[in-house]
């Protein structure tokens, strides 16, 4: 989060300054990709089409912080939904799997202690959780978007984001603890 | 809750909703108090790994974003093709109307040119003399008749009087009989030629006029067997005045 300078940093973004766009990409970029990671095969491409339409839109935004990466991940969301409408038009790609197994698939015991609480390792387990959990967590924790934010994006009210957060939550726990991810 | 995850073997979590203090501190990235059990230390930092920094690899799209986020900034001058790679282009207009719309454009300008055309007495006398009757262009001229037309031969005034172009001949002929679409103003404008004794020539009203022919009988026809009779009601000599023609004045 850039903070303070955030309001300083988005105008000079907006007049056309690109060191100052490329701040936000930096902040940004790492929570957008593994969200994208997360809810759709197609990160990387997604991504740029993301930022491709955020420079688009730039100059009209406004608001805060939190409203820029809500705007953002909105943005995002949206074009991982066209992908995967566009790959469910080809057959020979498996469609999004909206139920996974406790375990990530092909990680044994030994490996999960090697990697630990490295990141890819992290987003493997979110990975095997239902996909709505998956991203609700990703949303709320990684993305730091609101519940309220959260809602809007994939459609629920925000007591249902909480009570899905919490489920998931305490799902990636036990699944940490078999892992024996503890000090 | 509980009843949702019955098999639940998260250790420290003593009943359904008593960690959701926590979890939600998770969320919120907040340190957790140091009795928090270990389960819910072991997650707090997993979560945190996961909100890192950037790893290898995940900024490697920042040089395409910039030179997107360049182009777009850039001034005019940048070909818009260029400017944003993907860029959805407007819908162009349907083959099925352009079609339609080059009809109608086509269309349009032969309507204009001819009226033009009309107005500036250029056309031929047939269609000059249609436009004449139909959007109020100037009558063809006189000397659109063919000069050989001066001596009259009868055979040459049939002729005339079924196929030759009109002169001028509903104004001279038939004024009782008005041309239908044709507005009375045009027929104000018209200026019957006088020759030098102060009478009409009897020649150029004979001109060719096709629709003399086809056109309701005169009463104003000329005595039989003067050149008078095929030009259907023409006067064609001091004999033949005055004239009923309201728009043809009277001589003594």
């Amino acid at each position: 989060m850039i903070g303070a300078a955030f309001s300083v940093t988005l105008a000079s973004a907006q007049g056309g300054d690109e060191i100052a766009f490329a701040c936000l990409f930096r902040d940004v970029q790492p929570a957008l990709l593994r969200y994208l990671h997360v809810i759709t095969p197609d990160a990387e491409d997604v991504a740029g089409d993301t930022w491709l339409q955020v420079v688009k839109s730039l100059p009209g935004f406004r608001g805060g912080e939190d409203a820029f990466r809500a705007w953002l991940f909105t943005i995002a969301r949206h074009r991982a939904v066209d992908a995967s409408r566009s790959r469910s038009r080809r057959p020979d790609v498996p469609l999004a799997v909206t139920e996974a197994p406790e375990q990530p698939a092909g990680l044994d015991t030994a490996d999960l202690a090697l990697e630990a609480i490295s990141t890819r390792w992290v987003m493997d387990v979110i990975k095997t959780l239902p996909r709505e959990h998956a991203e609700i967590i990703m949303l709320r924790v990684v993305a730091g978007l609101e519940a309220t934010d959260v809602a809007r994006i994939v459609g629920k009210t925000p007591g249902a984001v909480r009570v899905t957060a919490h489920r998931a939550l305490r799902r990636l726990a036990e699944v940490a603890e078999r892992a024996g991810v503890t000090h | 809750m509980q009843g949702e995850m019955p098999g639940f073997p998260f250790p420290g979590r003593p009943g359904g909703e008593h960690d959701e203090p926590l979890l939600d501190m998770i969320i919120a990235r907040r340190a957790l108090p140091p009795d928090a059990p270990q389960p819910m230390h072991d997650l707090a930092r997993m979560l945190a790994a996961l909100a890192g920094p950037a790893g290898p690899g995940e900024l490697t799209g920042e040089a395409a974003v910039r030179a997107a986020f360049r182009q777009a900034v850039a001034p005019a001058g940048i070909s818009p093709a260029a400017r944003r790679p993907g860029r959805r282009r407007r819908p162009q207009r349907p083959a099925r109307s352009r079609a339609r719309l080059a009809t109608a454009l086509v269309a349009a300008v032969v309507g204009l040119g001819s009226v033009l055309a009309a107005y500036t007495d250029v056309l031929p006398s047939p269609i000059q003399q249609l436009a004449h009757v139909t959007v109020a262009a100037p009558a063809p001229p006189r000397s659109a008749q063919p000069a050989t037309s001066a001596p009259r031969h009868a055979k040459a005034h049939q002729v005339h009087a079924t196929s030759g172009p009109p002169a001028r001949g509903p104004l001279h002929s038939a004024g009782p009989a008005p041309v239908p679409g044709r507005s009375s103003s045009a027929q104000a404008h018209y200026r019957p030629p006088a020759s030098p004794s102060g009478h009409r020539p009897a020649e150029p009203a004979c001109g060719p006029a096709p629709w003399r022919s086809t056109g309701p009988p005169d009463h104003h026809v000329a005595p039989s067997g003067s050149q008078g009779e095929h030009c259907t009601g023409i006067p064609t000599g001091p004999a033949s005045l005055p004239t009923l023609n309201p728009y043809v004045p009277d001589r003594p």
